[in-house]
């Protein structure tokens, strides 16, 4: 536990180092961030936010640090590593709002970007939400619900792995393991401190814009499909309790450092039936913007704009950027954001 | 549950507290009984029932051998034993290999052929367990064992968990003796054992995960790469497989040394064989002393004419091969292994009274042994066997038109690995520890673990030996 506190933020690939790295060693110069997944990353320039913030009246400096990939609760690691570096001059801190991951896919479960974030503070939440018991101050698994995680009964032989899974990496995070590079790294001397242009982008804002859209055919599967969506009313899938404690969590770390978070939902096909707050979930603090609703932003949605159902084309990512600041700087004149 | 995770740690915690704990053998033995099915249930706990099932029927058999005195008899029940085993063994292991070829030499000879395969789950150690089940029924029928009359006894030798699911193989003769008295925590060696499971854990988790992966990407693609990368590729594997099953070993011995249980040793420095009859006396020791004792010898063993002895090598080691995996370059491995044991044979018998050989074989011996391991590991874990040509290609005749290449300092891995091997060979790592006053010895074992786990790859490899 002592080794674990003295270590180095280790060696993480698709660019969490590098851009953590870069924002340390520039925190000061920025006072807006974005952070979470591809989302994030490829549809947020803050060149073009800043460009519209200054037209504004708002003047920011904003910095993209989207990760492809970077969910929670990973993100909520990554923020608070970010926050600890104390960047004096960050106003607003974007969050992407998603819900709270279990599953990693198999693929990656050995990779280190699955086990550097599994503090407990990340891993409880994690077991809770596994085996549903809820976010009071005192675990009280249902032994109902256990027996049926551990014989693998009524479908949950996905949750019993996942248990097991989010456990061990607990414990080999907690233990170090696969740490030894980071410090043959060390005494060696290798140089980690170049910024890699593939993970900060051209401007060194760390948006990177994602060339390309959808074929034909994709265009026409996606109408197809979204019209469906949109025709059928589907079941509206509310965020967890344990995602919103996790966002309740950030907020309080944003706040601590005296900035404001804002939740962010952004135009993705595949959340626009996601809705925050139901009974039991507490509502995590801050601005939430969203950009999930087709009607209310139909250029965002259209074919052309896309490149999947998650993604957005250059064009479409710099028009959501707009819409994004425009929105933005109007909460601020209205006073609802400070 | 693998030896590896730290729910392992968790559970051998809580075993050995409470083993410990009881004074009374007959509890304790309960205790290990249920751990020991438990530690199998949470790979499928709907196997244990196979295992049981195969431990009732090895204890019905063993009751009847007691009870019966004709010959005739005797006969019908081991053979009720075998064929039960060896069935079980064979439709979950062998089920498809069996239809797929028969069907693919239909197929060859131009037949219609309309039969499929079954989605089984091969039970993971049914191998292993399936061996330790039938030493008792095959040494009760030879009079070697006792018939015994506790059931709880014998399914802890069936079921005990460190050897169950990737070996060593133990035998009746071996275990069910330790069961008679308790066992001592006095007499158990805790830094030995303590120290074993932590070579054992380097081996696996350090060594064996660390070089999985180049040994995976050659494997995988080996036509994509040069002849040195093959070597690279070939060597890198020979490392992985030994580590990681003589790690799973060590583990496993430690870990039944820390409950007082002594288990067979599987593995002598086999890379150090001077021929291959040597290897086999060094690698797999329990596997090569079992299929000796209920194969070989029943089949005559070294007692006739030169070809019978030779058809036996052959029928064994086949079967070995066989015994490791339902696909044909198992059955190549263990064909390569016959070979290589009649040359040897014929090797020593013809060059008994030249010198010159002698002294000739004593420089080259060493090189040729491992060479001649390292083809027939190619078969061991080529994906199928024109990948295995392929690599053949590569690794014997220096002729690939691959582009990816390993670099070269892997080489240097491959030698400073043999190098620290011969220096545990020598003893120099255990044996500073065990001078060791107790509070020095911990505070070194602790910071060792420590400095271990940080040398732990992020990815996981699954035992080899499990998916025999």
């Amino acid at each position: 536990m002592g080794l674990h506190a003295i270590l180095p933020f280790p060696a993480i690939d698709d660019g969490v180092s590098q851009k953590l790295r870069f924002f340390a060693a520039h925190k000061d110069e920025f006072d807006t961030l974005f952070i979470g997944s591809s989302r994030v990353y490829f549809q947020i320039s803050p060149a073009i936010f800043d460009g519209v913030m200054r037209e504004s009246g708002s003047p920011t400096r904003s910095f993209n640090f989207g990760i492809g990939g970077m969910f929670l609760p990973e993100s909520a690691y990554v923020l608070e590593q970010l926050l600890t570096t104390k960047p004096r001059n960050l106003r607003w801190v974007f969050i992407e709002y998603d819900e709270l991951q279990t599953k990693w896919a198999f693929e990656n479960q050995t990779s280190r970007r699955a086990l550097y974030w599994a503090d407990w503070k990340r891993t409880s939440l994690l077991l809770r939400k596994l085996t549903d018991v809820g976010i009071d101050a005192v675990w009280l698994p249902s032994l109902k619900k256990l027996r049926d995680i551990i014989l693998c009964r009524k479908g949950e032989a996905n949750r019993y792995k996942q248990l097991i899974f989010h456990t061990a990496q607990f414990e080999r995070n907690f233990v170090n393991v696969a740490r030894g590079g980071d410090i043959l790294d060390y005494f060696w001397g290798r140089d980690i401190s170049k910024w890699d242009a593939k993970y900060l982008g051209a401007a060194g804002d760390g948006y990177i814009p994602k060339t390309g859209g959808m074929s034909a055919s994709q265009a026409a599967a996606y109408e197809r499909a979204l019209g469906l969506a949109m025709g059928t009313n589907p079941p509206i899938a509310f965020i967890s309790p344990y995602t919103v404690e996790a966002y309740r969590q950030c907020a309080q770390k944003v706040r601590a450092i005296g900035a404001k978070p804002i939740l962010l939902v952004t135009p993705s096909a595949t959340q626009f039936n996601i809705a925050y707050g139901d009974n039991n979930a507490r509502p995590p603090g801050g601005v939430i913007m969203t950009f999930n609703n087709p009607r209310a932003y139909p250029n965002l949605y259209r074919s052309s704009a896309r490149r999947d159902r998650e993604h957005l084309t250059k064009s479409g990512a710099e028009e959501f950027t707009r819409i994004m600041a425009v929105n933005f700087a109007q909460l601020i004149q209205a006073g609802e954001v400070k | 549950m693998s030896f590896v995770e730290f729910r392992f740690l968790w559970f051998f915690l809580l075993l050995f507290i409470v083993y410990w704990t009881m004074r009374d053998n007959t509890a304790r033995k309960v205790w290990l009984l249920l751990c020991s099915y438990v530690f199998y249930a949470a790979w499928n706990w709907k196997f244990t029932f196979l295992l049981l099932g195969s431990t009732t029927v090895d204890y019905i058999v063993g009751r009847m051998l007691a009870r019966c005195k004709s010959r005739g008899w005797r006969r019908l029940w081991i053979a009720t034993s075998v064929c039960a085993n060896l069935g079980v063994l064979g439709f979950f292991k062998y089920f498809n290999f069996f239809v797929s070829s028969a069907s693919g030499f239909l197929a060859w000879l131009g037949l219609p052929t309309s039969v499929s395969t079954l989605n089984i789950i091969l039970p993971v150690g049914i191998s292993f367990y399936t061996f330790h089940s039938m030493s008792y029924t095959i040494d009760v029928y030879r009079g070697r064992q006792r018939a015994i009359s506790n059931f709880a006894d014998l399914a802890l030798f069936i079921s005990f968990f460190p050897p169950l699911v990737a070996g060593p193989i133990v035998r009746a003769t071996t275990f069910l003796p330790q069961l008679v008295s308790a066992r001592k925590f006095a007499d158990v060696d805790v830094r030995a054992a303590v120290l074993l499971f932590l070579s054992g854990f380097i081996k696996k988790a350090c060594i064996a995960d660390g070089v999985a992966p180049i040994a995976d990407r050659y494997f995988a693609h080996p036509a994509n790469f040069t002849p040195r990368s093959a070597w690279i590729g070939v060597l890198f594997y020979a490392i992985q497989i030994y580590c990681d099953f003589s790690g799973y070993t060590d583990m496993a011995i430690a870990a039944a040394r820390l409950l007082g249980y002594q288990l067979p040793n599987n593995f002598r420095f086999p890379y150090f064989a001077q021929n291959i009859s040597d290897f086999w006396r060094r690698w797999h020791i329990s596997l090569s002393s079992w299929l000796r004792d209920y194969l070989y010898i029943p089949l005559g063993g070294n007692r006739g004419p030169r070809w019978f002895v030779y058809r036996n090598i052959m029928i064994t080691m086949l079967l070995g091969g066989l015994w490791h995996g339902a696909a044909w370059t198992f059955v190549i491995w263990g064909a390569l292994h016959g070979i290589a044991l009649l040359v040897h044979r014929e090797w020593m018998r013809l060059t008994a009274s030249l010198e010159w050989a002698t002294r000739a074989m004593r420089w080259l011996a060493w090189p040729i042994t491992v060479y001649l391991v390292c083809v027939a590991w190619i078969f061991f874990r080529a994906h199928d066997l024109s990948r295995a040509g392929t690599i053949l290609k590569q690794f014997v005749l220096f002729r690939g038109s691959g582009n990816e290449h390993f670099h070269r300092w892997m080489l240097l891995v491959v030698a400073a690995l043999a190098f620290i091997h011969w220096l545990n060979s020598r003893r120099w790592f255990t044996e500073p520890w065990r001078q060791w006053p107790a509070p020095v010895f911990a505070a070194a074992y602790g910071c060792t673990v420590a400095v271990v786990l940080l040398f732990v790859p992020p990815h996981y490899t699954p035992f080899i030996y499990f998916q025999f």
